[in-house]
């Protein structure tokens, strides 16, 4: 084998960049990894007209770059790299995979580990290394209550795919070099079997405020129906949905749909944002669940407020704007 | 006539489980047990492709004796026959182990099936894993978080939005799915259907003896990941205030929960330095 | 007796529960609200069997046993009662005598319809001066050629406003010393079957609680259900079936409101900590949960004996006895644990308090049911 050196490798998972930066998060976090186990970063592209990806990873952190550049490659498919994965593994014999949890990467990442008869651990939230070099994957369980500590004893390369903004990358740094390898693709591998037939990217949309992620709730301290309708912005942005209190939806300017409470929804996103709510028990005995609440109410003696987990004490449409402003610049398309 | 399998899961009722400081496990006894909410779906989209084009459903399940109880509600939303892997040695499987014992069920008990079904997530776990590793074992091709489903002959037509992408991929027979949630609404279970399910089925139940399953094979198959440690995420409230102009309250707010917003929208909004190369 | 329940009784339980919370719970209080029948929801209810509760399978029933209809009736009240009291008046009360009394031709002719939902059942016994007292019906049935004539008024009929079916209790021998009363299968297209407004009742306002006039209605003589001058018999042995079902009705209220109250005092806040922390509040929780532990005891037990084929009528009156009053006392302190929120009509167990009160009313008053159980205890040889 020309390379002794242990390895870290990162699959790099493009296909939404621009969004989703979690393959620079791994780059980052295997970074400190590596320093750990001594080991280099090693980050893997395959597809077509790659070249921009090869860069991006460089700037940010990749040691070394295997890089198969294929027309044959032009959209993702699981049962290719796949193939290609097995082959460049048995030669190479890395320490550790990691693998963004992104749809793509928990699609491929378990069939991966499996072909390799080694352990995965899905979407973790966390990464360390023992004092004997062996990689602690920290993953939820349970509904994201509990978390777990995994560790692949005997089995290498130990894998895991890891939950998107989990880790920060390092800034862009155009002066860093790595080694680039640019293979071909492997002669003989088996034909796909799975054929992709028509794909397109799908607008962002507002979800139901049952199951979303994010919700955006608003009362009375929006002030009127304009200042209420931009919180529509904010979730769209967020991915999320929209609740209102009752006085709101009886002013009309919110539909009985977004009610939140106890004679309305019972939600339980992950992050809530309360405009201009006081916390009324009937208002707050639909946020049971919610795991993490960002009150904005000018009043910093507000309930809701005091329930929050952040309290911003300012005006709510001031806050608003901002943030939809902020979030817009950060998020780039 | 097409044979499918689904593969179903018995996972506690409620989310959160109470902890056991002193054993450093679950609760499970407390929670009663239901059907795994995706693999329902699954077990839905089986029963539609089953009144389209006329088909023969097997569901499987790998866990204790009172898992029956989910086998028993899918008879009675209309599958056709059951089994259970049960067996004391097969305990505390992880997803490679799991995929490899449903694999060799597969292969021994439903041998020609055209069309396996899983629920693409379980609640209790999440991992998303035991599907795609199933078809791994059984060297099938197969597509993850299907909502929805085609045949022309041997020929499956699968939808699925990833990634922000909405795909349509196609395959042949014999194949493997995993089911999401966003379609195939489940439907109710008849009470008639209950009462026939626990009347005239017998639940097959069969041991790692009879999968051919030696205590080898366990520890060579055997799971590859150890759980460590088992702890309570901290969900302390901060209860932070940030008070200020607006537009500095915002700033505050996302540089110091960049991450945590990050995570949970799925789009990075961090490194506001950051610049693209090129 | 089992005090775990099996796992048929566990999905049975899940399965109606997840029904009534998915197409129950978020209509309940408005049609509460403009007293109206949820037709839509009724349909899909059709169609999983929930009209063929314990109507043998050969006529499109689901052959449930007595604990399982108990469970599903349980399970919809908690979530619904007036769709609950839809149920099994129908299932208890009309389809049930069927089951014990109706003769081949009617099984066949009625039996498939009823079981399926396409005919929606009534029970007809109370009349503006018949009610305890059910043996001063005034409504006559003389007989014309091969045809029964109706004529009277019956008042507060269950399903009245929707029923396809009514059984009607009438006197077919009006000679005061042969007093004698039998039970008319009544379809309500036949001519002189007429509904009257529908009741604007305290609860169960979603169900179409109405009077019924019968106007010179023919009735065909085979639809004299068992045989000529069974009025009574028939009357008092539905109505020891219906008491399971009102009592597994209450149960379910007093469950509904029982877990509301328990969610409320886990999160009101008063005097800094839940209110679910003061004792008094404690003692009102463990008082509800005993007593409803203990009324669903007497409920199965009234379920079993019947599927035993043992006598069940006193079992049945004290688990009809005691749920109801148990649905009351329970809702009452569910209102009372809300304080004024309780008061509201935002809240289900304001609801929950109003539809209690009729199950100690109804199939016979509390204090009717006290003197079943009295007389069956005094006619005890050994006690
Ligand atoms: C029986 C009953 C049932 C009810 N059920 C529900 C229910 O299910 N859901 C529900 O939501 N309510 C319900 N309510 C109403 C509830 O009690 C409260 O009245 C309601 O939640 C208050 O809504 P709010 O917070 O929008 O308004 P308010 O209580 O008026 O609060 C407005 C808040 O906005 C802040 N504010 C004002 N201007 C600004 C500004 N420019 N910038 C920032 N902050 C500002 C104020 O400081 C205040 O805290 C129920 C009430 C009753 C009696
Ligand atoms: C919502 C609703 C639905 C109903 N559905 C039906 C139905 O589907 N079919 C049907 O036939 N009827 C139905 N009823 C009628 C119901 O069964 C009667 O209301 C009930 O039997 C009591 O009769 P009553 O109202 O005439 O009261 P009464 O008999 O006048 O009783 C008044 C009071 O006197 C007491 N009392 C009477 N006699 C005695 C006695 N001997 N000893 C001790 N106390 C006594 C009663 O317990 C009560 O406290 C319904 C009623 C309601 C409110």
């Amino acid at each position: 084998m020309e390379n002794k050196k242990k390895s870290i490798w990162v699959f790099g998972d493009y296909r939404n960049y621009y969004q989703n930066r979690v393959t620079l998060q791994l780059i980052s976090k295997a970074m400190d990894l590596a320093k750990a186990i001594d080991a280099e970063v090693c980050a893997l592209v395959f597809g077509h007209e790659i070249d921009e990806w090869i860069m991006e990873y460089t700037a940010h952190g990749a040691d070394r770059i295997l890089a198969i550049d294929d027309p044959a490659l032009k959209s993702y498919s699981t049962e290719q790299y796949l193939a290609i994965m097995e082959a460049l593994v048995k030669e190479r014999d890395p320490e550790i995979i990691l693998i963004g949890a992104t749809d793509f990467g928990r699609e491929f990442a378990p069939r991966l580990a499996k072909r390799l008869q080694t352990g995965l651990s899905a979407d973790c939230v966390g990464l360390e290394i023992t004092p004997e070099g062996l990689l602690v994957q920290i993953a939820p369980s349970f509904g994201g209550n509990m978390l777990a500590e995994i560790v692949t004893e005997h089995h290498r390369p130990q894998m895991a795919t890891v939950r998107p903004g989990t880790f920060k990358e390092i800034p862009h740094d155009n002066s860093r070099k790595a080694q680039v390898e640019r293979l071909p693709l492997m002669k003989g591998l088996p034909a796909p079997r799975v054929r992709l037939i028509e794909y397109e990217r799908c607008a962002e949309k507002e979800h139901s405020i049952e199951n979303a992620q994010v919700i955006v709730c608003g009362g009375r301290g929006m002030g009127n129906k304009n200042n209420f309708a931009k919180l529509h912005e904010l979730a769209r942005i967020l991915g999320g949905g929209v609740g209102a209190t009752r006085p709101v939806v009886y002013a009309g300017w919110a539909d009985h749909d977004a009610l939140v409470g106890q004679a309305g929804k019972h939600i339980k996103p992950k992050i809530l944002f309360s405009f201009g709510i006081s916390g009324a028990i009937q208002h707050t005995a639909g946020l049971g669940e919610a795991d993490f609440i960002v009150a904005i109410n000018k009043n910093p003696q507000a309930t809701m407020m005091k329930m929050a987990d952040v309290a911003m004490v300012a005006d709510a449409g001031d806050v608003l704007n901002s943030l939809i402003k902020e979030l817009k610049k950060r998020i780039r398309e | 006539m097409l044979k499918l399998v689904v593969c179903i899961k018995q996972v506690p009722m409620v989310t959160e489980l109470p902890w056991d400081e002193k054993t450093g496990t679950l609760r499970r006894d407390l929670a009663p047990g239901m059907m795994n909410p995706a693999c329902k779906h699954a077990l839905e989209a089986a029963l539609q492709i089953k009144e389209k084009y006329s088909a023969h459903i097997t569901v499987i399940t790998m866990g204790p004796p009172t898992a029956k109880e989910v086998l028993y509600e899918a008879l009675a939303m209309g599958a056709d026959g059951t089994l259970l892997i049960c067996d004391k040695i097969l305990a505390g499987s992880d997803t490679y182990m799991t995929s490899w014992i449903l694999a060799q069920a597969i292969r021994k008990h439903c041998a020609n099936v055209d069309l396996i079904l899983c629920g693409a997530f379980t609640a209790d776990s999440e991992t998303a894993q035991v599907g795609p590793q199933l078809a791994e074992s059984l060297n099938l091709p197969a597509v993850a978080y299907v909502e929805k489903i085609e045949m022309n002959g041997r020929i499956l037509r699968v939808r699925r939005i990833v990634d922000n992408f909405r795909e349509t991929m196609e395959m042949e027979c014999p194949a493997l799915v995993t089911v999401s949630i966003e379609n195939y609404l489940p439907r109710y279970v008849g009470l008639g259907g209950l009462q026939s399910a626990f009347g005239e089925n017998q639940i097959q139940v069969i041991d790692a003896t009879a999968l051919g399953i030696a205590a080898a094979d366990v520890k060579k198959q055997g799971s590859r990941t150890k759980v460590r440690r088992v702890f309570l995420r901290k969900t302390q409230k901060e209860n932070e205030y940030f008070t200020g102009v607006a537009v500095n309250v915002v700033n505050e707010f996302l540089n110091k929960y960049e991450r945590k917003i990050s995570t949970v929208i799925g789009k990075s909004i961090e490194g506001k330095e950051r610049t693209r190369g090129k | 007796m089992q005090f775990n329940p099996c796992m048929k009784h566990k999905l049975i339980r899940d399965s109606a529960r997840h029904f009534a919370e998915t197409e129950l719970a978020p209509i309940a209080a408005e049609i509460d609200k403009n007293a109206t029948f949820p037709v839509a929801v009724i349909e899909k209810m059709k169609k999983l069997n929930y009209f063929g509760l314990q109507a043998p399978k050969e006529f499109g029933g689901a052959a449930l046993d007595s604990v399982s209809a108990a469970i599903v009736v349980e399970e919809l009240s908690r979530v619904c009662a007036a769709v609950g009291l839809c149920v099994t008046v129908h299932n208890g009360v009309a389809v049930f005598p069927f089951l014990q009394f109706g003769n081949k031709e009617q099984n066949e002719k009625y039996l498939p319809r009823l079981a399926r939902g396409e005919m929606i059942g009534a029970f007809s016994l109370t009349e503006a001066n018949a009610g305890s007292d059910a043996g001063s019906v005034e409504t006559t049935a003389v007989k014309e050629g091969g045809d029964y004539v109706l004529n009277g008024t019956k008042i507060f009929v269950t399903n009245g406003g929707v029923c396809d079916l009514a059984l009607i209790f009438a006197l077919t021998n009006t000679d005061r010393q042969q007093l004698q009363s039998s039970v008319f299968i009544v379809e309500s297209s036949y001519e002189g079957f007429l509904r009257g407004e529908l009741e604007d009742l305290c609860g169960m306002r979603a169900n179409p609680v109405s009077s019924l006039f019968l106007e010179n209605c023919r009735v065909p003589e085979e639809n004299i259900l068992g045989k000529l001058g069974m009025g009574m018999k028939i009357g008092m042995t539905t109505l020891d079936n219906g008491r399971i079902g009102v009592a597994a009705q209450a149960l379910g209220i007093a469950q509904g409101a029982f877990e509301a109250a328990v969610k409320y005092a886990k999160e009101r806040q008063q005097f800094k900590k839940p209110i679910a922390s003061l004792q008094t509040i404690q003692n009102y929780i463990a008082d509800m949960a005993t007593e409803q532990a203990a009324a669903r005891l007497l409920l199965y037990r009234a379920c079993e004996l019947k599927d035993a084929g043992q006598p069940y009528g006193c079992e049945a009156a004290m688990a009809k006895l005691y749920c109801s009053t148990v649905a009351s006392k329970t809702t009452s302190l569910a209102v009372q644990i809300h304080g004024g929120y309780g008061y509201s009509k935002e809240y289900d167990v304001e609801r929950y308090f109003r539809d209690a009160k009729v199950t100690e009313i109804y199939e016979g008053t509390s204090e009717i049911q006290r003197m079943v159980i009295a007389r069956a205890v005094l006619a005890k040889l050994t006690l």
